[in-house]
């Protein structure tokens, strides 16, 4: 009977989370972004939103993260906000993939709170003996340019062109970052 | 102003004569050794990344290029002066000892996690990240370490760690390639070859290169030890922040999810402060939200064109 009840709660709760767009992860915007309607940069601007503002963040794309703010639902590049709190903490472990947030697992190692565990900080390392063992065990996993060249071929990943990013102190020299980068 | 312009040139004076005696420190140990003086590497300073383009998708290539040697510019002089300065003198070689010194001596700390299945993952996907670098074929080495501590390590050489604590933070292969990224970018801009110039480190450096420390001898444990030292300090902050605008690239070119280094930070900066498991990263590194905001500022709008990458979830190891 309390397994029953228990279960009916569970289903409940999932039904209400399902149906309220409401829950999401709080966060903060770090600049001042467009809201778009989707998730690129040539999707139609809807709204402004500036820096410092709170918003629920929904889902994430690419290199896009759904809000909402002031009512509005739309897309803001993913380095423009924050999320204040995990978006992996996901209620019931199995919701995450519904909300949108990917496949994120339930991890008890997350939450759990790890005492008396193997750490590693600076007096461990310089008590540390030099293993020559280990070494020659790390050695055996040594990967090739041609056995990479195949993983990731079978990954469907090719490789792309693009130039390392500037230190965002030159970056900020540009007089308005949603101009046309200037180089 | 006049007396501004006045210490800047005196600076810039006593930095140059520096430069000379490392030069002539360099040519005096080339010469004790009895060997030709070294050739100059694949070394890329700082200062000469320049801006990318919006859209810089290419057709598939089979075999990464290297990027191409870039022109400092003027507004770099300085830092360029003062990294040709902080160039690390040291060969491939000694390089290679260096590290495998300072590896041998953190899996003295924190064994191999015993899963070859995972080593063997992080090394396939390690090396293709590595790959999209201007350094792809050093000895690339890359494994997971049974630490619960939430920390990645790079060592001069190409020697690059991870804790059990991190991996299991993450949640796809995307992610992993930003932080191997990041570690990466620590190696090939040799920043720890850097810091240990700076160092007392630098004593003991001249007793390890050159040749094959398998830590017995106490020159070589006295030589980890002032390296730990230096390496507990941490990195100039500017370092990490580097290394974490080459860990985003560096997945980006190997095809992955461009974002997978800063949702990692993002959770991560989740984890309290008062957690241990983050205890010693975060004293040796930014705050991860600090790196986060660094990122969003170093982006902009640059990767607006960028199609999306792959974050490879699914093909993800899972560590038991």
């Amino acid at each position: 009977m309390t397994s029953h009840r228990y279960v009916r709660h569970a289903l409940l709760s999932v039904v209400l989370l399902l149906a309220s767009p409401l829950w999401a992860a709080s966060g903060t915007m770090l600049r001042d972004d467009q809201l778009r309607t989707a998730a690129s940069a040539t999707a139609a601007v809807t709204a402004q939103v500036p820096r410092g503002a709170n918003v629920e963040v929904l889902a994430r794309q690419g290199g896009w993260t759904q809000i909402r703010v002031g009512g509005r639902t739309g897309w803001v590049r993913m380095l423009s906000v924050r999320a204040t709190e995990s978006t992996q903490r996901d209620v019931g472990g199995e919701l995450a993939g519904v909300i949108g947030l990917g496949t994120r697992q339930a991890d008890p190692s997350r939450v759990v709170s790890v005492a008396g565990v193997r750490g590693l900080n600076e007096q461990d390392l310089k008590a540390a003996r030099f293993d020559a063992q280990e070494l020659e065990r790390l050695d055996r996993y040594v990967v090739g340019r041609a056995e990479a060249l195949a993983y990731a071929r079978e990954g469907g990943l090719a490789a792309r062109t693009l130039d390392y990013l500037p230190a965002p102190a030159q970056a900020s020299r540009q007089s308005n970052p949603w101009e046309e980068p200037q180089w | 102003m006049v007396r501004k312009s006045l210490v800047l040139v005196l600076a810039l004076s006593a930095v140059s004569l520096f430069a000379q005696a490392s030069n002539v420190e360099r040519a005096l140990r080339d010469l004790l050794l009895g060997r030709q003086p070294a050739p100059a590497q694949d070394n890329k300073s700082a200062g000469q990344e320049k801006p990318a383009p919006a859209a810089m998708a290419t057709p598939p290539q089979q075999a990464p290029a290297a990027q191409p040697e870039r022109r400092p510019r003027t507004a770099d002089l300085l830092g360029g002066l003062l990294s040709f300065v902080a160039e690390p003198p040291q060969t491939l070689e000694e390089e290679r000892n260096i590290g495998r010194t300072v590896a041998g001596g953190l899996l003295g700390a924190a064994p191999l996690v015993r899963d070859d299945r995972l080593q063997r993952y992080v090394n396939l996907v390690g090396r293709w990240v590595a790959l999209q670098s201007e350094r792809p074929d050093l000895d690339w080495h890359f494994g997971v370490i049974d630490s619960e501590d939430i920390n990645a390590f790079a060592m001069p050489g190409g020697y690059v760690f991870v804790t059990k604590g991190l991996y299991r933070q993450l949640n796809s292969e995307g992610e992993l390639a930003g932080v191997l990224g990041h570690e990466i970018g620590h190696v090939i801009r040799k920043h720890h070859l850097r810091m240990m110039q700076q160092t007392r480190a630098l004593a003991d450096l001249g007793a390890v290169v050159g040749r094959r420390m398998e830590g017995g001898s106490a020159i070589a444990s006295n030589f980890m030890g002032n390296f730990w030292e230096a390496f507990a300090r941490g990195l100039d902050k500017d370092a990490e922040y580097e290394a974490d605008r080459i860990g985003m690239v560096l997945a980006a070119r190997a095809g992955y999810d461009a974002y997978g280094l800063p949702t990692v930070l993002q959770e991560i900066g989740h984890v309290s402060a008062s957690d241990s498991r983050v205890a010693f990263l975060f004293r040796t590194h930014p705050h991860p939200d600090d790196r986060f905001a660094k990122l969003s500022e170093a982006v902009g709008n640059r990767l607006d064109g960028l199609p999306e990458g792959k974050t490879l979830s699914d093909r993800f190891y899972r560590i038991r």
